[in-house]
């Protein structure tokens, strides 16, 4: 199987990557698409003041 | 002070705030006895908290 | 002759320093008429074999924005950086660690076991969790590895020059571009904006730093002339490099510190507990008390932008080392 990456994928906000695997025929036997990225937002908010919020979770985005 | 230590994992036990004179030799002694046999207990504190990256 | 080759990469990021770069607006145009953009995720279609092609050395200027957390990070980080004549650390995140590096409070188990399985919005029975090596049917797909700790970039690779700022405003932008276009870049190591403190450039009325009760920034309405850390409001000015033109105390809310430590102070977050208790009036140990249970996230909010650069680097997690009984 040929395989074809397309990393990074551009002109988004966000970090990914795509896998397109050929099969012998040439014609697509599957593609994925990767995130390979994690910051954990979900997690290092808990114990920070709720009114702080408002100043941290907006760099989740800057788009 | 010791509010942000332990936020940063570390124990209260690591941090002593005392005041000594110069002329109480004797309790500067047992105050740094005291404070080493403490810290001993609680083992060597790890470089990036254990981390891999050291 | 050539133009100079300028690339743009970003890292654990949000997008707002790309973003900012834009808002350069119409000059841009300038800018990309200046420069050979050869790489830039965020406007151009450029990938990684395209940047591992070149020849070392033969980007003139790399901007690196976003903390470094992952395996991918380091390693786009260390190609940059053989290819770049100049490595330039471009906002909070890569100079200190930024808002992501606030998971050095934290660790990778305890993100995965929150972000997979806690969060209300998952149903994974299965504890399917993300691996740097999967098999599929058609053959393997890989993934990098995060970190337990957010890293900035100078801890990764070398880097001559630092733009804080979250983001960076686009006076300082422009100033690196023309700093860069005519060739006067300051000595390596440099900082580029203020060398003066936050508190240093405010304008708002100084009287007597001495307080009594700190009031978390909801809790009153602060009045727009009076400095905030007189009227109880915790602001970082004291220990934050100054140069933002006071983007957030103009909207009448304290300095979180994103332009990091000012000159010559090594731990922001321990010269603001210094600053702060410096100003508290407290005399028994009622007061003191208080004011430990006023300031509510004390390692949060003096550590807001640089957690990764401070001391510590991050929270001590321990497995189960002696105790003190």
């Amino acid at each position: 199987m040929t395989k074809i990456t397309i990393d990074p994928i551009t002109r988004l906000e966000g970090h990914g990557k795509i896998e397109i695997f050929l099969n012998d025929e040439g014609d697509v036997a599957n593609a994925y698409l990767q995130i390979p990225e994690l910051r954990g937002f979900e997690k290092f908010c808990e114990g920070r003041p709720v009114e702080e919020m408002p100043r941290i979770v907006p760099r989740i985005c800057g788009v | 002070m010791k509010k942000m230590l332990a936020q940063l994992g570390i124990e209260e036990e690591r941090v002593r705030l005392d005041w000594v004179s110069a002329s109480e030799g004797d309790r500067f002694a047992a105050i740094i006895k005291e404070m080493t046999e403490q810290i001993k207990k609680l083992g060597p504190f790890s470089r990036n908290g254990g981390g891999e990256n050291g | 002759m050539a133009k100079p080759k300028v690339a743009l990469y970003w890292a654990a990021s949000c997008g707002g320093c790309d973003v900012a770069v834009l808002d350069t607006n119409e000059k841009i145009l300038d800018i990309a008429n200046l420069v050979d953009i050869v790489f830039w995720p965020i406007a151009l279609d450029f990938k990684y074999h395209h940047v591992k092609a070149m020849e070392d050395g033969s980007i003139d200027l790399c901007l690196f924005n976003g903390a470094v957390r992952s395996s991918e990070q380091e390693d786009i980080a260390r190609l940059l950086r053989a290819k770049s004549k100049v490595m330039v650390a471009f906002g909070a995140c890569a100079c200190f660690g930024g808002i992501p590096a606030l998971a050095n409070f934290t660790n990778r188990d305890e993100i995965f076991e929150r972000v997979y399985i806690e969060s209300p919005s998952s149903a994974n029975e299965n504890r399917t969790f993300p691996q740097t090596l999967t098999r599929v049917a058609e053959g393997e797909l890989e993934l990098p590895e995060l970190f337990d700790t957010v890293l900035t970039l100078a801890q990764v690779v070398d880097v001559e020059y630092f733009v804080p700022g979250c983001p960076p405003p686009v006076d300082i932008i422009l100033k690196v571009v023309d700093l860069f276009a005519t060739g006067k870049l300051p000595p390596v190591g440099a900082v580029i904006a203020s060398d003066k403190t936050l508190c240093d450039e405010c304008e708002r009325i100084k009287e007597e730093k001495k307080i009594t009760r700190i009031y978390r920034p909801h809790e009153i309405i602060p009045d727009p002339e009076r400095c905030l850390l007189e009227q109880g409001i915790i602001c970082c000015g004291p220990a934050t490099r100054g140069g933002c033109g006071l983007r957030c105390i103009k909207a009448n809310m304290p300095c979180r510190g994103c332009f990091g430590p000012p000159p010559g102070v090594v731990d922001q977050g321990a010269k603001l507990v210094s600053a702060i208790a410096s100003i508290y009036q407290g005399n028994d140990e009622e007061d003191i008390a208080r004011m430990v249970v006023e300031v509510v996230d004390p390692a949060g909010t003096f550590y807001r932008f640089g957690l990764a650069d401070s001391l510590l680097k991050r929270k001590r997690i321990q497995q189960a080392k002696g105790r003190v009984e």
